[in-house]
């Protein structure tokens, strides 16, 4: 149960959902290179998918 | 649309949390009203009501000026209640209730033709009534006009929640300051939730495109709880993603708002679900309308009651159409059934084995319930026909 939080914290953190990780994650986690990166994936995964102009459901519904 | 268009962010994010950044305090309340103001006219005459939805934000005027009267214990409070529950009946539901009398809509002589829903009016009717609520109750402060504006009009949460409370945002505002852990986990989530929106959302609408009569008619059996399924994972991904996008923009700003979603198809029991389901709702019906009923403290058929007559307006408030009404009824009759087994029990510790087992039944009442939330009632009763006899 514990690994299960432990990795549903470090999605969150990843997620943006919490400000920090989990308190005993590696260090690199925090690094600003791994960021950036991760910044890197998900600005190419937005681009990769996008165009798909469909509306959210919750709005105007 | 609205927050996956680069105008969201190149005309209204960006300059609005630069200059509320770069505003002395004071001033801040009404960069928020003013860029909320642009906002709100511009995605009105792109596609919400056109002119006359742009018109509507004199309802937020209307509202600020009204509200001023509010005082603990007093009349004005409930009349500003019925007011808003009036615009969105108008709005919402003028046609659906105008059409019960008449079963063609030609036939309908108070038919409205150019029906629109002004932008955001199913969430901003939630906040209005919960400052009307709690300045009864004597719970928040009055605020000044230009922070309550700010409330109301805050444009990130403006357009489908998360649902705010005045008390709560309140101090947030007067002493926002956005630092780089602001920034860097408010763009994160905004990143996030695009990709949410774009990459997983988006992609299943490929198989809940079938959720139609024809389609269902000739569909192999199997399939269908696929699509069923596929719906359950697009609504998920999409609220999340607007949600997540939603409270990364506000925290660009350095507010914090509530949160919306924490890991919901994951909770082994309906009522674990609906408090990690949207749950800056969830917790509104909770306080304004559960515990008024008399919540759970009360006989145990009337806390049943309560349960069915919360999620009865649930469904009522997502949608005006009789199968939003059927799909709110199925939820309030999963939480009735969820208390009575929990009546039954008592406060014996769940095994891991039946946690697993509450979680495939939540996650299959749950997905099945979205066939009344995406189909009209015909139509769902038409795929239960076909998935449960052929």
């Amino acid at each position: 149960m514990n690994t299960i939080l432990w990795w549903k914290q470090v999605l969150d953190f990843f997620g943006g959902a919490a400000d920090s990780p989990p308190e005993d994650s590696p260090q690199w986690f925090l690094n600003p290179v791994v960021r950036g990166l991760w910044w890197g994936i998900l600005l190419f995964l937005v681009i990769l998918f996008s165009g798909q102009t469909s509306k959210f459901i919750y709005i105007d519904f | 649309m609205i927050f996956n268009t680069f105008d969201y962010y190149f005309f209204f994010l960006i300059p609005a949390a630069l200059a509320f950044k770069l505003s002395p305090l004071p001033w801040r309340p009404w960069v928020i009203v003013l860029s909320a103001c642009f906002f709100y006219v511009y995605f009105s005459l792109l596609g919400f009501g056109g002119v006359v939805g742009a018109f509507c934000l004199s309802i937020f005027l209307w509202e600020s000026i009204f509200s001023r009267l509010y005082r603990p214990g007093a009349a004005i409070c409930f009349i500003g209640v019925v007011q808003s529950v009036i615009f969105l009946a108008i709005f919402k539901y003028w046609n659906y209730l105008t059409g019960l009398a008449w079963s063609a809509t030609s036939a309908n002589p108070w038919h409205w033709s150019g029906a629109f829903l002004p932008l955001g009016i199913s969430f901003f009717t939630f906040e209005f009534i919960h400052y009307a609520v709690d300045r009864y109750r004597g719970k928040t402060s009055a605020g000044a006009v230009k922070e309550y504006l700010a409330f109301i009009l805050f444009f990130p949460t403006l357009v489908a929640g998360p649902i705010k409370r005045y008390e709560d945002f309140l101090p947030k505002l007067r002493a926002a300051e956005a630092s780089w852990l602001d920034l860097q986990t408010g763009f994160t989530r905004i990143l996030v939730g695009l990709v949410k929106k774009f990459a997983v959302a988006d992609l299943m609408t490929a198989f809940t495109n079938h959720l139609n009569a024809a389609d269902i008619a000739i569909a192999d059996r199997r399939v269908l709880p696929l699509w069923l399924f596929a719906y359950g994972i697009k609504i998920y991904f999409d609220f999340a993603g607007y949600s997540d996008i939603a409270i990364g923009s506000a925290r660009v700003f350095g507010i914090v708002v509530p949160e919306n979603f924490d890991w919901p198809y994951m909770r082994s029991n309906i009522a674990d679900f609906w408090r990690n389901w949207h749950i800056s709702l969830s917790t509104w019906l909770f306080d304004y309308v559960f515990i008024p009923l008399g919540g759970s403290r009360v006989a145990r058929l009337r806390n049943y009651s309560n349960l069915i007559v919360t999620m009865f307006i649930s469904g009522v408030w997502h949608g005006a159409g009789t199968n939003f009404i059927v799909w709110g009824l199925w939820h309030g009759m999963l939480l009735t059934g969820n208390r009575v087994w929990r009546d039954l029990r008592g406060a014996r510790q769940v095994s891991t084995v039946g946690r697993l087992i509450g979680w495939a039944i939540t996650f299959t009442t749950v997905n099945l319930g979205w066939a009344f939330f995406c189909m009209d009632l015909p139509t769902a009763r038409f795929f239960f026909q076909r998935l449960l006899i052929g």
